[in-house]
């Protein structure tokens, strides 16, 4: 009997078609699922807009030089491609992991960097569409893009990070009750305190140390400078942070697939 | 044995499993030490009680549970260390019924077989080729939830076939399953391992189906091979006027 043994450049065509599938089925999770996955934190959004900017925004009139909409957009954007960033691929691994249909997976020939990457594709996906529908909404009442990429860099490394750390949750996480303890403990008030809504320099202390300790204030801080120009941090060292850190959460997301942490008993 | 007869004789076998232990939570021995050799071609039964190790062995080969490398051969090939070639080889029908629930059936057999690096279209013809053989034509746009128990077994089979395994590894795949159901399997496996001689590993506990089978059997007890052979040679070794009596014998011995 003659078996086939693939080269290595065969193996890697085996795995890239393998990726290319599964991060097409993480995709096609998002669109199906776009009732869940896409409206309601459109919606959460617009409400935060329409609440903060317009109603009590008359009142605020002006934050650090520009309207109080625009003040608060660019965090709003963080805060969207964040949690749904996180959600989405925390969800989708965990589900398939607790429904056990992560062995379709497991079994396959797929490297661990092509798994990790195909369900942060997933997050990354719902993180953009839904901040590029609120910002499609809102854009046209806080005025152009002041820098465009400076604008953009900072929502890309929101999203390889949170979609990054909801890999990691997603494997951890053993029942629903940890999945969204993470969410909900961690994610959302490091997204609250991060600066979205108010200027770390106008808090005293304990908050604005409180709000600079917070990895989030630096990725709202630089997508406020790319929307208004405004910010109070550092650009450069707020970007190689961010870097940084989108770097060690999925050299991490890959490290714990590839050892089957929490995944192979 | 030598290096390069180690590596012959892995090379000749379908799964060669040398002294391979599991132990789950530093307590319990699953695989205390097994060696198996299922020869390349061969329709091979792996029989033993519930807690036999059968379930971890063949999650050790699969990936569906950590292994050490230089323990598990596929076709030659290390399942830890080159896993990639490995299981590529490897076509697993679990005992239990997962199935991803955001696809069709039919999309459950192409994405498997592109997950196995199988080109979008040829998975696709694929898909519909094993719809058609498994009776599941009908229901290819239905979710898995929405299939009746059998179907979800055949669709899981066929999920195991998409890539054209080397090495199917059946565990418990006629549990649960009607009588009609699991004959038309015996009839496909048969003639699947025939015609393409795809070498076929089967766990089961009904014993009359090992029977009408397998070629070679293994009888596995507390995570050891308590014997291994075709069954005239079990049979000359136990006794027993079938399999289920010698079975019963080895079990009890």
């Amino acid at each position: 009997m003659i078996i086939e043994t693939l080269s290595g450049r065969q193996l890697r065509v085996v795995a890239r078609r393998g990726a290319i599938a599964l991060a097409g089925r993480e995709v096609r999770r998002v669109m199906v699922l776009w009732s869940q996955t896409l409206v309601p934190p459109v919606i959460t959004a617009a409400l935060f807009l329409a609440i903060f900017g317009g109603a009590l925004g008359g009142r605020l009139r002006q934050a650090d030089g520009v309207s109080y909409l625009a003040f608060i957009l660019p965090g709003l954007l963080v805060m969207t491609v964040a949690a749904q960033s996180f959600a989405n691929a925390s969800t989708s691994l965990f589900q398939a992991k607790s429904e056990g249909y992560i062995e379709d997976v497991l079994t396959s020939p797929l490297r661990h960097w092509h798994v990790a990457l195909s369900y942060m594709v997933g997050g990354l996906l719902r993180g953009w569409l839904a901040a590029a529908a609120v910002a499609a909404c809102a854009l046209p009442f806080t005025g152009g893009l002041h820098d465009g990429v400076l604008a953009i860099v900072p929502l890309v490394l929101t999203g390889v990070i949170f979609s990054a750390l909801g890999v990691i949750s997603g494997v951890w996480a053993e029942t629903f009750d940890q999945q969204a303890l993470v969410a909900n403990l961690i994610i959302a008030p490091l997204a609250l305190i991060g600066g979205v809504f108010y200027s770390a320099a106008r808090l005293g202390a304990p908050w604005s140390t409180l709000t600079r300790l917070d990895p989030i204030y630096y990725l709202v801080d630089a997508t406020r400078a790319g929307f208004t120009g405004v910010h109070e941090a550092s650009l450069v060292a707020s970007l190689l942070v961010a870097a940084a850190v989108a770097a060690g959460a999925t050299a991490a997301a890959v490290v714990l697939l590839g050892r089957g942490w929490r995944l192979k008993p | 044995m030598t290096g390069s007869a180690d590596s012959l004789a892995r090379a000749g076998a379908a799964l060669s499993i040398e002294r391979l232990d599991k132990v789950y939570g530093g307590e319990t021995r699953a695989l205390d030490g097994l060696s198996l050799r299922v020869p390349a071609g061969s329709f091979y039964g792996l029989l033993g009680p519930n807690g036999s190790g059968k379930t971890t062995l063949i999650g050790m080969t699969c990936g569906l549970l950590r292994a050490p490398a230089e323990h598990i051969f596929v076709f030659g090939h290390d399942a830890v260390a080159d896993y990639q070639r490995a299981r590529r080889l490897i076509g697993l029908a679990p005992q239990e019924i997962h199935l991803d629930r955001f696809l069709s059936a039919r999309q459950v057999l192409s994405y498997h077989g592109r997950y196995f690096g199988m080109p979008r279209l040829e998975a696709e013809q694929r898909a519909d080729e094993l719809l058609e053989a498994f009776d599941l034509t009908a229901k290819a746009k239905a979710r898995p939830n929405r299939l009746s128990g059998g179907m979800r077994r055949r669709l899981l089979i066929a999920r195991a076939l998409v890539h054209r395994p080397r090495l199917i590894i059946l565990d418990e795949p006629t549990a649960g399953v009607d009588l009609e159901l699991r004959h038309d399997l015996w009839r496909y496996l048969g003639r699947l391992h025939r015609d393409e001689e795809t070498t076929v590993l089967l766990t089961t506990h009904y014993l009359e189906e090992a029977e009408a089978l397998c070629e070679r059997i293994a009888l596995i007890r507390r995570g050891q091979i308590l014997a291994e052979g075709t069954q005239e040679e079990l049979r000359a070794r136990y006794g027993g006027a079938d399999l289920e009596d010698l079975y019963l014998r080895a079990m009890r011995g």
